[in-house]
């Protein structure tokens, strides 16, 4: 019988990360540590794996299709964390609840979700982020939106755009026109799926007005600049949609005085795809990806499903995203550090070793050789190694 | 040339039958190129003054250069949308290319219900659909995926069952098949890249609002 020869393989929708690769990865994530440090976030590390019911708490729902789940040896169901939002939630409202609020957290975390795989959605792919808990203020929301941009211009990216919604600004009109919830959960999916078609023959199907399904099927339109504020607001009457709308006034005022208002467009068809959300929502895009770089919104029910009431707001980056994007765009990483190849003739290993350490020391970053070349050798393997110089010690 | 480019919109425009009448209507709302025609043999033809670029692609494939970005919008039919399910955004009912998707039998070996023809073959272009209409009715069936000439399968003992998209239904009638059950009815859509929509909102809304009115007056 032919032996079997093993092929080593990697599980659907996961993948390696290569030296270089891996090396920008590396200089993104520290980029963006640095810069949630800089805002005064700490971070937290939470396990990779929790019970299921903590990802159910916080979804508000029992089904978690996309979460990937498996057992304890006590048969306890355990899920891979899908997101960060909801192990942070559970870790503050069950460890932090007696700390001085508001407290800033932020993490940089691999996540889990069945996907269909493409480049830049896999299975398994890496957030960087902040929560900000404590603070039901406009003010704590605009400082999250513009941590959220400045994320994008330190890690390298020139060309991007910021939505803004809230999602108050649709609940206040279905609920206004009387629609009941399971209605309301299928317009929501097509404003998700910007699937205007399908919302189109959903609310013809209905009992509503024709006012009430215009105002309906106009909402994804309300796209643009500040001018959409007002346009939104001669079209609404009732009191949670308009609070909604200041709410985003007063969010974007404060973005101004962050000089990044420049990137926000309102869109008030935006509600993002977790039910979580409970003010605004947002999420940015840069050109190359067909799906946003990063997003996050307010969040202030969450936390009490933990038992404890605490407002909170948030975002996650897409750290594979951001690499996709900049490989797709183009943009180089400066890595211009000067790097050394240290090579040796027989017999001058303990010099070569004493010198290595010296140039460290200076800060360089040097690869020594372990076994004896010729100074062509020398040379070749440097050339070989991309290192900016060579010293041969002969 | 990338979708990537701001300044460019980038149409996929499927090869078959809704080409012409696509290109009919972008043309009427201002959006047309020098040869653009189905059998172009340029992979992509653009217009400069007006800063477009056409590709043409597989009717099936469209979806997935929407999806991905390399086309900021298309036309494509709604039962392509329903096979493929991709992330892209559906905007507008073009309302042309009307078609049906349904299951047929031969004659001879019609049944009552759905549920009588549980287990048997089911010969398809279209595998997604017709696994998901079945699984809905709770009837398992073997789906054999084939590339065209569905209507063969039953005739030469392939499969019992077929699903496929009908116009006139003459096809069936040629092949003595009869339709038992219509799955959904499908006309051509206007799609969108999630993130061209948001890039390059302006152009695109505009386009949408123009091909809304062109449709009402119709």
């Amino acid at each position: 019988m032919k032996k079997r020869e093993f092929m080593a393989q990697i599980p659907y929708g996961t993948r390696d990360y290569l030296p270089g690769e891996a090396r920008k990865k590396r200089i993104i994530e520290n980029s963006l540590t640095n810069l949630f440090l800089a805002w005064g976030y700490q971070e937290v590390v939470t396990p990779t794996y929790e019970y299921l019911e903590t990802f159910q708490a916080g979804a508000g729902c029992e089904g978690l299709p996309e979460t990937i789940k498996f057992f304890d040896k006590n048969n306890l169901t355990l899920a891979l964390r899908s997101d960060m939002t909801t192990p942070l939630a559970r870790l503050t409202a069950s460890r932090l609840r007696g700390e001085k609020f508001p407290l800033r957290q932020c993490y940089l975390a691999n996540v889990f979700r069945y996907e269909q795989a493409q480049a830049g959605r896999q299975c398994e792919f890496f957030q960087g982020g902040v929560e900000l808990l404590g603070i039901p203020y406009a003010g704590g929301d605009a400082e999250v939106i513009a941590l959220a941009i400045q994320s994008m211009k330190e890690a390298g990216l020139s060309v991007f755009q910021f939505s803004l919604g809230q999602v108050d600004f649709i609940h206040g009109i279905m609920q206004e026109a009387g629609i009941d919830d399971e209605c309301q959960t299928k317009i929501k999916h097509y404003m998700i799926t910007r699937n205007i078609v399908g919302l189109e023959s959903l609310l013809a199907s209905t009992e509503l007005t024709k006012p009430e399904q215009e105002m309906i099927r106009m909402i994804p339109q309300l796209y643009g600049k500040q001018e959409i504020l007002e346009r939104a607001a001669k079209v609404v009457s009732n009191t949670k949609s308009r609070q909604a709308l200041d709410n985003l006034q007063e969010i974007y005022d404060l973005l101004a005085a962050y000089d990044v208002e420049q990137y926000i467009s309102f869109d008030l068809g935006l509600i993002r795809d977790f039910d979580y959300y409970t003010g605004m929502v947002f999420e940015g895009y840069t050109p190359g990806l067909g799906f946003p770089v990063c997003g996050g919104g307010r969040y202030d029910n969450l936390l009490a499903a933990f038992g404890f009431d605490c407002p909170a707001t948030g975002f996650a980056v897409g750290i594979d995203r951001l690499l996709l994007a900049f490989e797709r765009q183009g943009i180089q990483f400066n890595n211009n550090k000067e790097s050394v190849y240290v090579s040796w003739q027989e017999g001058n290993l303990m010099q070569a070793i004493m010198e290595t350490m010296n140039l460290r020391d200076q800060g360089l970053i040097v690869e020594l050789s372990l076994q004896p070349e010729s100074k062509i050798q020398a040379q070749q393997t440097c050339d070989q190694k991309q290192c900016t110089k060579l010293i041969y010690l002969d | 040339m990338v979708s990537s480019d701001l300044e460019y919109l980038t149409i996929a425009l499927p090869k078959g039958k809704l080409f012409t009448k696509a290109v009919g209507y972008l043309a009427d709302v201002g959006y047309s190129a020098e040869g653009l025609s189905e059998d172009s043999r340029k992979l992509v033809i653009t217009n400069e003054h007006s800063k477009i670029h056409f590709i043409i692609t597989k009717t099936m494939d469209l979806p997935t250069y929407v999806e991905y970005g390399a086309a900021d919008i298309g036309i494509i039919g709604k039962d392509v949308l329903l096979e493929e399910t991709k992330d892209v955004y559906e905007l507008v009912d073009l309302n042309f290319g009307l078609c049906r998707m349904v299951v047929a039998v031969p004659e001879n070996l019609k049944r009552n219900k759905i549920s009588d023809y549980a287990h048997m073959r089911v010969a398809t272009k279209y595998p997604q659909v017709a696994e998901e209409f079945f699984r809905s009715q709770g009837v398992q069936i073997e789906i054999i995926k084939l590339n065209g000439s569905i209507e063969l399968a039953p005739v030469v003992g392939l499969a019992e069952l077929i699903v496929d998209l009908v116009e006139t239904g003459r096809t069936l009638k040629e092949n003595k098949l009869i339709e038992v059950a219509q799955i959904h009815q499908s006309t051509a859509r206007f799609i969108a890249n999630r993130v061209s929509y948001k890039m390059k909102f302006e152009r695109i809304n505009r386009l949408v609002e123009d091909l809304r009115s062109l449709i009402v007056k119709e």
